[in-house]
């Protein structure tokens, strides 16, 4: 019994140690090294990069990652609600309305950004269309912006948001709801007082999903931002390309992921029900 | 009432999400490059197969795919298994770790590793490393479908079969197996999706040979509006869309 | 079971495929830089098989050759970046006895700044970076890199994407070296930058010219080769060097150090050096080439192009960039994140 086991995750095991941890140490030796001329790392060993981080520069630009993130994450939150909602009370075609909302996802994220880019344009479709109706006259600066970043990245996002909200909602006891009605209580009541704490678990597991990912990414500030838009998965970037201060960028990853990992054990603490 | 309500609201989240693609699909086929329709076009598609570099990227990311997810989902499925027994902790975290670790965090340190290793052994970056870092990202995927899956089978089954005198080999083999596989094969196509798709970590470990179908794509996608681009989109929208209605049916 | 040996037979088939065993040479250049039949006549003529790639940026390409075990033979950086890759041991010196088409070069391209004498690199294709501006919608007619920080253009303004330019020109507006290394220098660019900010409608290089030839950009910071291009789609466009010095940058074929094709790289560097086959290329990607015999082949309308080729008084302007020291380029670095994230 034990020697099959142990011969079943041996695989995922050594998958792990040699691509997962042995790549992190590395990046962890990188991080405490100096930056060679150009490029590259070098000794002496220091923990000089590690001391850049609290450069307000850097700190400024995590605010505005985390802003970004937080308002992408509250939209996909907004958005995605009443859309769980009805593909958990939408019975026998449940399956068929899920996989519409994650089709979109599993085709290719540079298509879809680019997608954006081809609609937003000057000269995009939104626009002419909106001057053709002749409800504006001169084309809206709808791309190269903050707000354009974040219509990216919650269309990016969205079914992250949505998959975990539609597994709590859909192990909602429906008597529940019944017997809160039965109680005199308004739909509107009922939503806000029953459905929406007892969902609480799917809002977490979404929320920190979403949040968690815009947080990484910097194809969508890049490509939809102009770069004009710096958040922190494009200084990391930066540090490996133009800058070339492999040290830095590798502090500043590790930096990155151990501030996921304490938003995950704070918000997720609570949540029994693991994944693995 | 409250149902068309909801109803109506879910047409409209269903446009956001299907029609910036369909919008790309219909231009696909303007034989103008611009966004004024200029008449039906089958152009673009036809430079798309001409493009040798484009075709070859095509082949690439197929063949990484395949041996990937075909990699990540044995190891993944055995994994699982061997969790759903008993659970092993630390395993579990580190994989965890690594679903939620940033993308570029990822490209980074498989690089890193990469390049340290090609100072002893002299081989470079190519298909094998894409191929590698692949399955190390895709390998937690796999592992949670197939967990799910387990969950909704019925333990006392395989007990049942080694009452009877099978071996764990063997209730895993006819008994486990065949009743999960369903949820094996969803989680070999959700590695495969996420493998063909991915641009990040893959443009950071390729090498000479290996380029791949995102990465073709976005070079051009940075020089401009391409109704080429607008053409491969559109072919991968279709193929892997119909990945996801084969997954559906098999599920069933 | 099957089904597994099938997908592993054919995989290992087509990989076998892919690593035929004919002579092979590994090329790496800009994007959009030979013409469609370049890379396939130089397969003909000498048999063999070329991997063709392409990058984005110097960084990408530093990126991938630093590990010094790359796999690639011939790449195409910019002449500044020359240094640094001999630097580190990453090139090799050519050797004049098989490249017989060097006369064919310019005089001035004989014997360059970056590279004396020519022992490491082959001037390939040069472009100058300079303002391009839509004459119908924007009339006023920039003469200086004062006049992208005009208020008028807020909106409609790009500039490149590009740490050295985008300083560079905020440099050179103040009147200070376009690729100046002084700290001071630097902060005081730095600042115009910020005020430039808010007028910038994006920093993107490449993604200008559609966006110009499209009406979305009236006036953009760009390269000669982009502006060319957005001209031919787009007749009201046009392309000007401003009254202060600006940046020229050449294109250099290098042969990587790695490389065990050595003769059959240097054939490349020499195919390149025709004066048809550059012609061709030249006329294609529309840059600016050095090569001399090539020029001659061109056709007027294009000789004549003040945008790719600027008369002698305007190409004294130019300041072709040498190597920054690193701690210059870290400032530099710096001050451009802040600058972004303003």
């Amino acid at each position: 019994m034990q020697r099959l086991r142990a011969l079943f995750l041996a695989p995922a095991r050594a998958v792990n140690l040699f691509l997962f941890i042995a790549p992190m140490a590395i990046v962890l030796a990188y991080s405490l090294l100096s930056r060679g001329i150009y490029g590259g790392v070098e000794r002496p060993w220091t923990l000089e990069s590690y001391g850049r981080l609290f450069d307000p520069l850097y700190g400024g630009i995590l605010l505005r990652s985390f802003w970004i993130s937080g308002l992408s994450t509250l939209v996909c939150l907004v958005l995605g609600f009443p859309m769980a909602m009805f593909i958990a009370r939408s019975g026998a075609r449940r399956n068929l309305y899920l996989n519409l909302v994650i089709l979109p996802f599993w085709t290719s994220f540079l298509v879809r950004t680019y997608a954006w880019m081809f609609l937003l344009r000057d000269t995009g479709l939104i626009n002419t269309f909106l001057q053709w109706t002749g409800v504006i006259h001169e084309p809206l600066p709808l791309l190269y912006n903050d707000g354009a970043v974040i219509l990216g990245l919650v269309y990016g996002y969205l079914p992250f948001m949505v998959l975990p909200l539609y597994t709590t909602l859909e192990k909602l006891d429906k008597s529940l709801l019944e017997a809160s009605a039965d109680l005199g209580a308004k739909p509107w009541v009922t939503l806000t007082r029953v459905v929406i704490p007892l969902s609480a678990p799917g809002i977490r597991a979404g929320s920190i999903l979403v949040f968690i990912t815009c947080l990484g990414a910097y194809l969508t500030p890049d490509l939809l931002g102009g770069s004009k838009t710096v958040m922190i998965g494009n200084v990391i970037q930066n540090q490996f390309t133009s800058a070339r201060d492999w040290p830095f960028g590798a502090a500043a990853s590790l930096a990155l992921m151990a501030l996921v990992m304490v938003l995950l054990i704070v918000i997720l603490r609570r949540d029994k029900e693991q994944l693995l | 009432m409250k149902r068309h309500a909801l109803g109506m609201y879910a047409v409209l989240i269903y446009a956001f999400l299907h029609v910036p693609l369909l919008v790309l699909a219909v231009f696909s086929f303007n034989s103008s490059k611009f966004t004024v329709w200029r008449g039906f076009s089958l152009e673009w598609y036809r430079t798309a197969f001409r493009d040798s570099a484009l075709v070859e990227a095509s082949i690439n990311s197929l063949i990484i795919a395949l041996v990937a997810s075909l990699l990540a989902t044995v190891a993944g499925t055995v994994c699982a298994y061997g969790l759903w027994k008993r659970s092993a902790p630390v395993l579990s975290e580190s994989l965890y770790l690594s679903l939620v670790t940033p993308e570029i965090v990822t490209g980074i340190s498989l690089l890193a590793l990469f390049q340290w290793m090609f100072r002893f052994l002299r081989i470079q970056l190519g298909m094998h490393t894409v191929i590698l870092a692949h399955v190390a990202f895709s390998l937690a995927y796999v592992v949670i479908v197939v967990m799910a899956r387990l969950r909704t089978f019925d333990p006392s089954l395989e007990e049942a079969a080694m009452d009877l005198g099978a071996t764990e080999w063997q209730a895993f083999r006819r008994v486990t197996l065949p009743s999960i596989l369903p949820g094996v094969i969803a989680a070999g196509l959700l590695a495969f999706t996420v493998s063909i798709d991915d641009y990040v970590i893959t443009s950071m470990v390729a090498g000479v040979d290996s380029e791949t179908l995102p990465m073709v794509i976005f070079q051009m996608a940075r020089r401009g509006v391409s109704p080429v681009v607008n053409a491969i989109s559109t072919i991968i929208v279709v193929v892997l869309g119909g990945l996801v209605l084969v997954s559906e049916r098999i599920q069933r | 079971m099957n089904r597994r040996t099938f997908f592993l037979g054919v995989t290992g088939a087509l990989a076998g495929c892919a690593s035929r065993t004919a002579k092979r040479l590994n090329v790496m250049n800009w994007g959009d830089y030979v013409a469609p039949n370049t890379i396939a006549a130089f397969e003909r003529e000498f048999q063999v098989r070329v991997r063709y790639a392409t990058y984005e940026n110097n960084e990408e390409l530093f990126g991938k050759i630093m590990s010094g075990n790359s796999g690639w033979d011939v790449v195409f950086p910019t002449h500044n970046r020359i240094d640094p890759l001999r630097e580190l041991g990453l090139i090799k010196p050519l050797n004049h006895a098989r490249l017989s088409n060097l006369g064919n070069l310019f005089a001035r391209f004989q014997n360059p700044l970056w590279d004396r004498n020519l022992a490491w690199s082959v001037p390939y294709m040069w472009t100058t970076s300079g303002i391009a501006y839509n004459r119908v919608k924007y009339p006023m007619a920039p003469v200086s890199w004062a006049d992208l920080w005009r208020a008028e253009a807020k909106g409609k303004l790009t500039m490149l994407d590009d740490v050295d330019d985008v300083f560079g020109a905020a440099l050179s507006k103040l009147g200070f070296l376009y690729n100046s290394a002084n700290a001071d220098e630097l902060r005081k660019a730095q600042r115009e930058i910020i005020a430039q900010k808010p007028l910038v409608r994006a920093y993107i290089s490449t993604e200008a010219r559609d966006q110009m030839v499209a009406g979305d950009v009236l006036i953009a910071e760009t390269f000669a080769t982009t502006a060319q291009l957005a001209i031919d789609g787009n007749a009201d466009l046009a392309y000007v060097l401003p009254k202060e010095p600006y940046a020229a940058y050449c294109d250099c074929a290098v042969i990587l150090n790695e490389s065990r094709r050595e003769e059959l790289a240097h054939e490349f560097l020499n195919f390149a050096l025709r004066p048809d086959i550059n012609a061709e290329i030249a006329q294609t990607i529309r840059t600016a080439t050095p090569n001399e015999k090539a020029f001659a082949l061109l056709p007027q309308a294009t000789q004549q192009s003040k945008t790719l080729y600027p008369n002698s008084d305007t190409l004294a302007r130019a300041e072709w960039p040498l190597t920054l020291p690193p701690e210059i380029v870290r400032l530099r670095d710096r001050l451009w994140t802040e600058a972004k994230s303003a």
